[in-house]
């Protein structure tokens, strides 16, 4: 679409926000205007944007003539007085008098508050749920266990600590990233991965990403090829004045399986 | 005999009448129409211009507030004062000076741009005469307890108890007929020191 017809749709719509949204006067819209520009357009339109820029721009000068019908009504009732008189006065006044304004046109509501029989019930359910005070204050039994000792390699079974240091394992990957890239720049990201199980696999993604967020490498995503290539930076690096932003990547095992017969 | 019962009756009808229109049921205080009629009967608008007139010994009134259609079932009913208060009787029921200016400012821009105006707006102007960490609080607090209502594209309307306490044809001719009284800065002083002391004293008038 040529350039000033995308900005002239543009500028209606824009302009028809402005009036809804800020009280602008909607006569100062030439909606009649609008309309026959946007008749000698919509023969040139083409594209689904171009066409739902045009059905913006058609509802927008819509809703102007509605704002246009209230504005009338609100003229011309008794209420209506001059704005510009009216932010005048409220600039002038002091705040006591602008108090007393309130206060001589003002007729407060008189009510009381008082249970209604949804408020009943909670309270009546709160009640019965309530734990007797014997219950409520009755201490809890708790056995007392001595301190004792267990190895790391039991830990490391039970999944708690890692056999390896999680720097130490980082930098291993690193070191190996380097050495799978070799003379090149980069290495495919699911080759890198790429493990004897798919747990093997699930693991070695997870220290990727620890690769990529502190710094020891940078993933390379070419979307309309479906690619990511994973980089290793020659030494670990905040990368500053550099848009971040996280990218999930899913791993199942049936795309773990289809990759490993096609690398077999 | 049964003029006696009718009287009866009718003097039930009166009382439920004020029992709904007096004890808050609801999150808002009144009963909406549907409601009067469905406790009250058809004849309900009766009972109610005969509850106006007893309220009127009391100095109170029956007040009608349409959001939409006129004499829709979903208008929605209260008891307000007659007359108005007096600015000392406003503050002693928790109003600061301050408080009912900026909701002054706030309405009459309201209205004087046909019903509806940006917040950002509202608080420019608010800012030209009150600090800004008090105007933002301010209208919030006005935003819950009803006096202004607020879309999600930023733009306040008067809320539903602005438009069933404040008469707004008044508000606008009192604005605009006003002139700047004299010594008001003396007494606006004079207020703010008294506002202190009240504020020393958080058990009164809160």
């Amino acid at each position: 679409m040529p350039r000033e017809h995308q900005e002239l749709l543009q500028r209606i719509v824009e302009l028809c926000d402005a009036v809804r949204k800020s009280g602008l006067d909607p006569f100062d819209v030439e909606v009649r205007e609008f309309f026959d520009r946007l008749r000698e357009l919509l023969p040139k339109l083409k594209t689904n944007e171009e066409l739902y820029l045009d059905v913006q721009a058609v509802l927008g000068l819509a809703d102007v003539i509605f704002q246009q019908g209230e504005w009338i009504k609100h003229k011309s009732s008794l209420l209506y007085l001059d704005p510009l008189l009216i932010t005048l006065k409220l600039y002038a006044l002091p705040a006591r008098d602008l108090a007393e304004v309130l206060v001589r046109s003002w007729h407060p509501i008189i009510d009381l508050e008082s249970l209604s029989l949804p408020a009943i019930r909670e309270g009546l359910d709160y009640w019965r749920n309530l734990p007797a005070l014997d219950e409520r204050f009755k201490e809890l039994g708790v056995t007392e266990v001595m301190t004792g000792e267990i190895a790391r390699r039991e830990l490391a079974k039970m999944g708690i600590l890692s056999d390896e240091d999680l720097t130490a394992l980082l930098d291993r990957t690193w070191r190996e990233l380097k050495e799978a890239v070799g003379e090149k720049e980069f290495i495919s990201y699911w080759k890198f991965i790429q493990g004897k199980s798919f747990e093997e696999t699930v693991f070695r993604a997870w220290l990727v990403s620890f690769l990529v967020s502190y710094g020891y490498a940078t993933l390379d995503i070419n979307p309309l090829e479906e690619e990511i290539n994973l980089k290793p930076l020659p030494k670990p690096q905040v990368l500053e004045n550099v848009a971040t932003f996280s990218v999930p990547i899913a791993i199942s095992r049936e795309e773990w399986l289809k990759r490993r017969r096609k690398h077999a | 005999m049964p003029e006696t019962t009718d009287v009866a009756e009718l003097r039930e009808k009166l009382s439920r009448a004020a029992q709904l229109l007096f004890f808050r049921h609801h999150l808002q205080p009144g009963a909406k129409a549907w409601e009067l009629r469905r406790a009250l009967g058809r004849d309900y608008e009766q009972i109610l211009k005969l509850l106006d007139a007893e309220l009127e010994k009391l100095g109170l009134m029956v007040k009608r507030v349409s959001e939409g259609e006129e004499g829709s079932e979903s208008d929605r009913y209260f008891i307000t004062l007659r007359g108005h208060p007096k600015l000392a009787d406003a503050r002693t029921f928790g109003w600061r000076v301050d408080d009912m200016a900026m909701l002054t400012v706030a309405m009459a821009h309201v209205l004087s741009k046909g019903g509806k105006a940006p917040l950002k707006e509202v608080e420019r102007i608010l800012q030209e005469k009150f600090p800004r960490w008090r105007v933002e609080s301010t209208i919030d607090r006005f935003i819950r307890r009803g006096y202004l209502s607020e879309d999600d594209q930023g733009v306040l309307y008067l809320g539903w108890r602005a438009l069933a306490e404040v008469d707004q044809r008044t508000l606008l001719g009192l604005l605009l007929g006003k002139e700047k009284s004299e010594g008001a800065e003396a007494e606006r002083e004079e207020a703010n020191e008294e506002e202190k002391k009240m504020e020393e004293q958080p058990d009164r008038g809160r």
